[in-house]
């Protein structure tokens, strides 16, 4: 099986135990950085020496695998995996001709993390709307802490000012997509994003979906945290809090989470209520070059059983399974997740759109718009682009 | 293979075998049983992919085709595509602007350095060259990696020396966020790291200038630059322009170099050489079609510049 | 007199400034490597690691998961292109050097041509080729195209090795009642060492620093080398804030083999260019 890296280790061992349990084999586990998932995957999953039995597979590229047959028909299966109660957005994405491929594993969604003193001192609020949101960025901000730190290329989380606008990323048109960057809502949402960004952020242009997290703890020796807010996937909140060293080993430090000093609200909408959030998550398929399909067959009925998909939440991934999700609790962090992710949106399902990710045009052009381009033009620019890819296998 | 080849082996190149002239022995089979196991390991690594990649750059060969669909033939449709593509011919005056710029301060900073080495006392000129050698010796994804630790934004040496520059502002600069600064930190990486070779084998060719003729150039008024033009440059000439050459080659294929400093800054493809540019079109957007006509591209224009090289060796060759 | 003495001194002193930035990032590395990550993480650098000095970057870099699997890799797969290139280049470089044969000189030109070949142009050929019989994250996979990669220098390199050696000395000892052969064994070979260690540190070198190829042949992380696994160790420590010290010591890892075999082989190699540009 081959996995994101997302899943903590008590689960992998939970996985190798049962699997060990249901089968005799060895289950093995490896673990892929995103950054270069998205080529090793394409080369691996066709060779039948080398391909993982399972995968686990970003949600937003399972339309291109799915469309090149790169996974098995495991139909058969679907209702005694959970059938309708799956995630319906995810099970979509892993569908072809009716016949079910690849199916959720779990979700995430992003939102916002913010410095309960630093706001207290600027004297604002936790806002509302989207614009407030940008109004109380900019008094937080000055030369050494962002307002709100945003990377310039993270479209990952900047796709949310499209998506809050009412804009979408591409449309469908019979069975061709077309890049929709230039769609009035779109450039709306995108105007928005970079004055946001221009005014109250001070991450690199280039900086793209890494780290964000890392600035808003209080930095050692600094006169106070890079960042007043910032918006990241819900599990960050393990790694955000009051930096101390490590008591297994000094030299390292940890976060401990202070409620007096941070807090967390969802990304708001344009004129109130939950902005629609970038989806986060992958699916999970059976390789269709595996050898093993009875062995990967077995590791799916341990996926989806009612121990794991609790387990799951317990850690704090969204379990695939609606019938599980109360297993995230219902401490700030739950509520955020669930209350985000209810209107969180998926990236197009368009057989090309892995390529799209690949080429990495989504995060050259949101740079593009960071630094302060013309919106206008660079949107008609990159449809174009994105054109060329978006219906390509 | 990938980074720049930095050897000081290489240099012997640059010079036909020492000793006496040997008269070959008639042909037998012996020397075709010698070369067999040489030329299978090369058809085997090179001759193969070599002749896929021909054969691919002429196909639609996608995603899809990776999975089992049949290929498609296409003629010259991926070429011509190339030709109309604007990110390609961006790519492609990157890189060799980047190539030629970046050979030609190595081996100017190279040449100086040999001089400089000429000039100075045995300890001193000691203590240089051992310096070089650590440089010479990194391997380049370490090297790469101490480069984005010394450039990084906000705890890097390099921005906390030059902030200390009074008037001079460099608190949180961001040497990899544009491509200009980006591509100069590379630049800089790799001059670095030829510089030694390049002055390693200039100064062994210097030390071969007599002292007499020096001294007799002196005497008759020459200055020293006039020495250096009329003395040293003609003598290391030969030297020089393959150094040179070698350069231009090994500056063309930066991947590892580039690949490691994208990771540490943008995604973007206004930071792609053409090979990065080569791995995400057959890798991340898994158009092998296109990108096997790109690297036939990459191939043509290596041997365009390798081909003055290698006929230089052919001469020497044939001279033994 | 005076004005050359003061010119030697300001060439002495540009020269050390010189060497002192030109070491200036291997020392940095290596300052950062013994300095504590919560020390480096404070806005000041520190030049000397003095009361900071730690040990802990280095434990913590071997003992990360996939360190001795890399090393494993790493020292197996350049065993393997030393001693394969050592043989192969050997016997070519003899055929080319003591015997005149048809296509003699269409080898030579190969060889030369091939050695100027970028990975950048041939990599997702190798890789096709390699995956379709099922080599990919396998030692052989990757021996296969180092080899041929090294081969071609090798080759050349040997070739002004061995007709260095001139053959006068061969057929005098078979004068005395040696068979070709033997001649060859007792009279060239020994001669021949100093260009066999130079051809081996040049495939080694070529076999432990090598990283394009290994990128993508090695997509699988059980399957990395040490220059993959430095990298994998860069973006690893992204999801916390990038660990520095552990990441000079990982890079220190890496290139102290590189760096001994440099200074032990340096006099050899050193003599070795000026032997060569003596008839340059």
């Amino acid at each position: 099986m081959a996995d994101g890296g997302d899943t903590p280790d008590t689960l992998r061992d939970y996985l190798k135990t049962e699997y060990k349990k249901a089968t005799g084999g060895t289950l093995t586990i490896e673990e892929q950085g995103w950054g270069d998932a998205l080529a090793k995957l394409q080369t691996a999953l066709p060779d039948a020496d080398n391909t993982p039995d399972v995968t686990e597979i970003g949600n937003t590229w399972s339309p291109t695998f799915t469309n090149v047959g790169a996974f098995s028909d495991i139909s058969d299966m679907y209702d005694e995996l959970g059938g309708d109660k799956l995630l319906t957005s995810f099970v979509d994405v892993g569908k072809v001709d009716g016949k079910n491929y690849a199916l959720p594993y779990y979700f995430g969604s992003r939102y916002v993390f913010y410095r309960k003193d630093l706001y207290a001192a600027a004297g604002v609020e936790v806002p509302t709307t989207l614009p407030q949101l940008t109004e109380i960025a900019q008094k937080l901000h000055n030369d050494s802490t962002s307002g709100f730190y945003l990377g310039g290329e993270d479209w990952r989380n900047g796709v949310s000012w499209i998506f809050a606008y009412g804009g979408d990323l591409a449309k469908q048109d019979g069975d061709q997509w077309k890049s929709s960057l230039s769609d009035p809502k779109s450039i709306e949402g995108l105007e928005a994003l970079q004055e946001l960004y221009t005014s109250a952020s001070n991450a690199p242009v280039t900086e793209a979906d890494s780290t964000p997290w890392v600035n808003i703890n209080t930095q050692p020796e600094a006169a106070g945290p890079e960042a007043a807010t910032i918006i990241a996937p819900g599990w960050a909140h393990w790694s955000i809090g009051d930096l101390a060293p490590d008591p297994k080993d000094d030299t390292k430090q940890v976060a401990t989470w202070n409620d007096e000093v941070f807090g967390a609200y969802v990304l708001p909408g344009v004129d109130g209520g939950v902005a629609p959030v970038f989806a986060g998550g992958s699916n999970i398929a059976i390789s269709a070059s595996s050898k093993n399909q009875a062995g990967a067959r077995e590791l799916m009925k341990i996926i989806f059983s009612k121990e794991y998909q609790e387990m799951l939440g317990a850690n704090g991934l969204g379990p695939a399974n609606s019938d599980y999700v109360s297993s995230l609790g219902d401490d700030q962090f739950a509520k955020a997740l669930i209350e985000s992710a209810l209107g969180s949106k998926l990236t197009p399902a368009a057989v090309g759109w892995a390529g799209v990710e690949g080429s990495g045009l989504l995060e050259e052009f949101f740079g593009k718009v960071n630094a302060g381009g013309d919106v206008a033009s660079l949107a008609a620019e990159y449809d174009k682009k994105i054109d060329e890819l978006i219906n390509k296998s | 293979m990938s980074a720049p080849t930095r050897t000081p082996a290489r240099a012997r190149m640059s010079s036909p075998a020492p000793g006496p002239r040997i008269q070959p022995r008639r042909t037998t089979g012996v020397p075709y049983v010698l070369i067999v196991p040489a030329l299978i390991a090369l058809l085997l690594g090179l001759g193969y992919p070599l002749i896929w990649q021909i054969v691919t750059s002429f196909q639609k060969y996608g995603l899809s085709q990776q999975f089992g669909k049949p290929p498609e033939f296409v003629g010259f449709d991926n070429f011509a595509n190339l030709v109309w593509d604007g990110e390609f011919w961006a790519v492609l005056v990157r890189s060799l602007l980047f190539c030629v710029v970046t050979a030609a301060v190595t081996v100017v900073i190279g040449v100086l350095m040999a001089v400089l080495m000429n000039a100075v006392g045995r300890t001193v000129r000691l203590i240089l060259q051992i310096s070089m050698l650590f440089a010479w010796a990194m391997p380049v994804a370490a090297a790469t990696t101490v480069f984005i630790w010394l450039f990084d934004r906000r705890r890097g040496v390099v921005n906390y020396l030059l902030d200390a520059i009074p008037g001079v502002d460099m608190n949180r600069y961001d040497w990899l966020g544009n491509p200009l600064t980006f591509f100069f930190v590379a630049s800089v990486l790799i001059i670095w790291m030829s510089v030694p070779f390049v002055s390693f084998a200039i100064y062994a060719g210097l030390t071969q200038i007599s002292e007499e003729v020096m001294e007799a150039a002196q005497i008759d008024g020459a200055g020293a630059w006039q020495r250096f033009r009329r003395i040293i440059l003609p003598m290391v000439r030969p030297v020089l322009s393959i150094v040179l050459l070698l350069q231009l080659i090994w500056d063309l294929r930066v991947f590892a170099q580039i690949t490691l400093l994208k990771d540490a800054g943008s995604k973007s493809g206004d930071f792609d050489l053409l090979g990065t540019y080569i791995y995400k079109l057959g890798t991340a957007t898994g158009d092998f079609g296109m990108a096997s006509a790109v690297s036939i591209v990459v191939l043509l224009v290596t041997l365009a510049i390798s081909w003055v090289y290698v006929r230089e060796l052919i001469k020497e060759d044939e001279a033994q | 007199m005076t004005a050359v003495k003061t010119g030697r001194i300001a060439l002495s002193a540009l020269a050390i400034v010189l060497a002192i930035v030109w070491i200036f990032p291997v020392y940095w590395m290596a300052n950062s490597a013994f300095i504590s990550t919560a020390v480096l993480q404070q806005f000041t650098p520190h030049f000397f690691p003095g009361e900071y000095f730690t040990f802990a970057n280095f434990t913590g870099a071997i003992s990360d998961g996939s360190f001795f699997g890399a090393l494993g890799m790493s020292v197996t797969i350049t065993l393997i292109v030393v001693a394969v290139c050592l043989v192969f280049a050997f016997l070519g470089a003899v055929a080319i050097s003591r015997f005149k044969f048809r296509g003699r000189k269409s080898f030579v030109l190969a060889l030369l041509l091939i050695q100027m070949l970028p990975a950048e142009g041939l990599f997702i050929a190798q890789y096709k080729m390699v995956s379709s019989v099922g080599l990919l994250n396998t030692v052989l996979g990757v021996s296969v195209i180092y080899i041929a990669a090294v081969i071609p220098f090798t080759v050349w390199m040997l070739r002004g090795f061995v007709a260095g050696v001139p053959a006068e000395l061969e057929e005098a000892a078979m004068v005395d009642g040696l068979s070709r052969f033997q001649a060859f064994m007792r009279i060239t070979f020994p001669l021949l060492a100093p260009g066999l260690v130079a051809s081996g540190v040049y495939a080694f070198l070529q076999a432990w620093n090598e990283f394009t190829v290994a990128v993508v042949l090695l997509p699988a992380e059980a399957a990395q080398t040490l220059p993959l696994w430095l990298r994998g160790f860069v973006q690893a420590s992204a999801t916390r804030e990038t660990d520095w010290g552990q990441v000079m010591a990982a890079s220190t890892i890496v290139a102290i083999p590189v760096i001994v075999f440099f200074l032990i082989v340096q006099g050899r190699m050193t003599s070795g260019l000026v032997g060569g540009a003596v008839k340059g």
